[in-house]
C-alpha cells in the first residue's frame, strides 16, 4: 500500500543523478571503451586477453580458488550455523557478535594477522622448529590465499545460514526424529530445502568476494601468483595497460555474474540480498 | 534430547579459526624484536611509540575518519529519500530506481575504482578526497536503502495516514513522525557505512594519491617494504575499535539485525 501517488522527483532524482554521473556513467564508458580498438568495433583486447598466457592463469587460478573457498565454507560452516541456530538466545546473540567482528574490522588489519602465523618467522614455522621439523614455506603461495580467504568470507556464509536455521522450527525437527527419520533424512528431507536459499545466498557472497577480493591475493599470494584483481591492479598501476585492466574488469564482473546466475537456478531461489562487505 | 554432538565440534573448530588471528596480532604487537616473529622472544610497548610517530598513520587516520564521515552522511541522505520514496509513494520507473539503488554492490570494487579514476576524477580532475567521498557514499548506498527500505515496511502505515489527515505537511509528517521511528535503521546505516568506508581498499586503491591516503592504503604500501610489529600495533588498534563499535552497537540497537 502506498501513501501517495506523485512522482517523488525531489526524493528520487537528487540521488539518481548522482548514482548515474559518480557511479553508472563512468561504468558504462568503461565498459564500451573495452569493445573498441582505436575507433573501430572489435574484441581484439578480448582475444588478447584470452590468448596472454598470463592472463589464462590468473583466470583458471582466481575461479579454482573462488569455487574450493566457497565448498569448503559451505562444509564448514553448514554445521556450525546449525550448532548456533539451536543455542540458547543469550549464547546466540554473543556468536553472532563474534562472527560479525571479524566483518566490522580491516581486511589488511585481518590478513596481516596470517601473515604472523605462516611466515617463515611465524606461529607454525616456530612450533616445527621446536618439534624438531623442517620450516614449511607457506606465505606467498596459493595455500595461503587459500587460508587467507576462507578466513575472510567465512562470517557472509554464516550469517545467512545462521537465519535461514532459526526460520526452521525445532519442532519439525524433533517430529522427523520421533516418526524415526535418520540424521541423513533428516538433512536431506528437511534441512537442505529448507536452506537452500541462505545456501545460495552465502554461496554468492563468498564467491563473488573471491573473485573479486584484491588485499589477500596481494599479500598473501606474493607477486607470482596472480589472480584477477591483483592482474587487474598491476595492469593499471604498474605497467600502466589500460585497456588490459578494463579487460580483466569485464572479465571479473561476467565471471561473478555467471555464476550468480548458475548458483540461483541450482538452488531455485530468486530473491536476491545485496551483498556483505568486501 | 540426544542430538549429535558433530555441529558443536565444527562449529568450536570455526571459532578458534575465526580468533586465533586476532589474538595472535594482538600478542604480536607487544613483541620487542626488531622483525616480525611469533612468538615475540621479549615484549615491549616500543610499536605503539612507533605507529604514533610515524606521520603516515597518524594523517591516513584522519583522511580515512573524514572520507567515512563525510561519505555516510551522504549515502544516508540519499538512501533515506530513495528509501522513503519506494515505501510510501506509487511510480513508474520503481523498478529501475531499486534496480539503480540496487546497482553498486553488484559490480566488482575494484572495478569501480577503475572506472571512476579513469571516466571521472582524471577527467574532472577531482582531488583526492572529494572522489574518496564520492566513490565511498556511491558504493554503499544500497546498505543504507536496504536497512532504511526494511524499516519503512515495517512501520504501520497508519500513522502517517492519520498525520496527513490531520493537516500536517508532508515535510512535518516525515521529520516528525517518520523519521523518530527509523531512528534505529538510520543509526544502523550510518555506522555500517562509517565502517565500511573506514576500511575500504579496493576503491581507495584507485582513488588515493602518493599525498593523500587513507590508514588502509598507507598500512599497505608500508607493508611492502617493512615487516616489523608496527602493522600489529595498529592493526590492534584497529580491531579494538571495530570491536568497541560492534559491542555498542549491539547494546544500542542489535547489529545483527543489519545482517538478516
Amino acid at each position: 500500500m502506498t501513501l501517495y501517488s506523485k512522482w517523488p522527483w525531489f526524493l528520487v532524482l537528487p540521488g539518481l543523478i548522482f548514482l548515474v554521473i559518480a557511479f553508472i556513467l563512468p561504468i558504462a564508458v568503461l565498459f564500451a571503451n573495452s569493445l573498441f580498438d582505436g575507433s573501430s568495433l572489435s574484441l581484439i583486447n578480448y582475444l588478447n586477453f584470452v590468448q596472454d598466457p598470463v592472463s589464462q592463469r590468473a583466470y583458471l587460478r582466481t575461479v579454482k580458488i573462488a569455487v574450493i573457498v566457497t565448498l569448503l565454507a559451505m562444509a564448514f560452516c553448514y554445521p556450525a550455523a546449525y550448532a548456533v541456530s539451536r543455542l540458547s538466545s543469550k549464547w546466540r546473540i554473543l556468536l553472532i557478535a563474534l562472527i560479525i567482528l571479524p566483518l566490522m574490522t580491516n581486511s589488511v588489519a585481518r590478513t596481516f594477522s596470517w601473515m604472523v602465523i605462516l611466515g617463515r618467522q611465524g606461529l607454525i614455522n616456530n612450533a616445527l622448529k621446536l618439534i624438531g621439523l623442517e620450516p614449511l614455506r607457506i606465505l606467498y603461495t596459493e595455500n595461503a590465499v587459500f587460508i587467507g580467504l576462507l578466513h575472510l568470507f567465512i562470517p557472509l556464509m554464516m550469517l545467512p545460514l545462521i537465519s535461514a536455521f532459526e526460520n526452521i522450527p525445532e519442532d519439525v525437527e524433533l517430529a522427523a526424529r520421533n516418526l524415526g527419520a535418520s540424521e541423513w533424512q533428516i538433512f536431506l528431507k528437511i534441512f537442505m530445502p529448507l536452506t537452500a536459499e541462505g545456501l545460495a545466498i552465502g554461496g554468492i557472497l563468498v564467491f563473488t568476494g573471491c573473485v573479486t577480493a584484491y588485499v589477500t591475493p596481494a599479500i598473501l599470494g606474493g607477486s607470482r601468483h596472480l589472480m584477477l584483481s591483483t592482474l587487474l591492479y598491476q595492469k593499471a598501476s604498474v605497467t600502466l595497460d589500460w585497456v588490459g585492466a578494463t579487460v580483466v574488469a569485464v572479465v571479473m564482473f561476467i565471471t561473478t555474474l555467471i555464476v550468480i546466475y548458475f548458483i540461483r537456478l541450482v538452488s531455485g531461489t530468486q530473491r536476491s540480498k545485496p551483498a556483505g562487505s568486501q | 534430547m540426544k542430538t549429535s554432538r558433530f555441529p558443536l565440534i565444527v562449529l568450536m573448530i570455526l571459532l578458534g579459526f575465526l580468533i586465533i588471528p586476532f589474538l595472535v596480532v594482538l600478542i604480536a604487537a607487544f613483541g620487542g624484536d626488531p622483525s616480525l616473529r611469533f612468538p615475540p622472544s621479549s615484549f615491549s610497548l616500543k610499536w605503539f611509540k612507533e605507529i604514533m610517530s610515524q606521520k603516515a598513520f597518524i594523517k591516513g587516520f584522519w583522511v580515512s575518519v573524514k572520507v567515512a564521515g563525510l561519505s555516510s552522511l551522504l549515502s544516508i541522505t540519499i538512501g533515506v529519500s530513495i528509501a522513503y520514496a519506494l515505501a510510501r509513494y506509487s511510480f513508474r520507473a520503481k523498478e529501475l530506481v531499486q534496480l539503480i539503488a540496487t546497482l553498486p554492490v553488484i559490480i566488482p570494487q575494484l572495478v569501480v575504482g577503475l572506472a571512476l579514476l579513469k571516466y571521472l576524477v582524471i577527467k574532472t580532475n577531482l582531488s583526492v578526497i572529494p572522489a574518496l567521498v564520492i566513490g565511498h557514499a556511491a558504493l554503499f548506498i544500497p546498505y543504507a536503502v536496504r536497512i532504511v527500505l526494511a524499516s519503512l515496511s515495517n512501520l504501520p502505515i497508519d500513522i502517517e495516514q492519520s498525520a496527513v489527515s490531520l493537516g500536517a505537511s508532508r515535510f512535518y509528517t516525515f521529520f516528525r513522525i517518520v523519521l523518530p521511528n527509523i531512528r534505529d535503521a538510520v543509526l544502523t546505516s550510518l555506522i555500517l557505512t562509517f565502517i565500511l568506508s573506514f576500511n575500504n581498499v579496493p576503491v581507495s586503491l584507485f582513488l588515493t594519491d602518493v599525498g593523500i591516503a587513507t590508514l588502509p592504503i598507507q598500512m599497505l604500501s608500508y607493508m611492502e617494504y617493512n615487516f616489523d610489529p608496527s602493522i600489529a600495533a595498529l592493526s590492534t588498534l584497529l580491531i579494538i575499535f571495530s570491536a568497541a563499535v560492534v559491542f555498542i552497537t549491539e547494546r544500542l540497537i542489535g547489529l545483527s539485525q543489519a545482517f538478516k
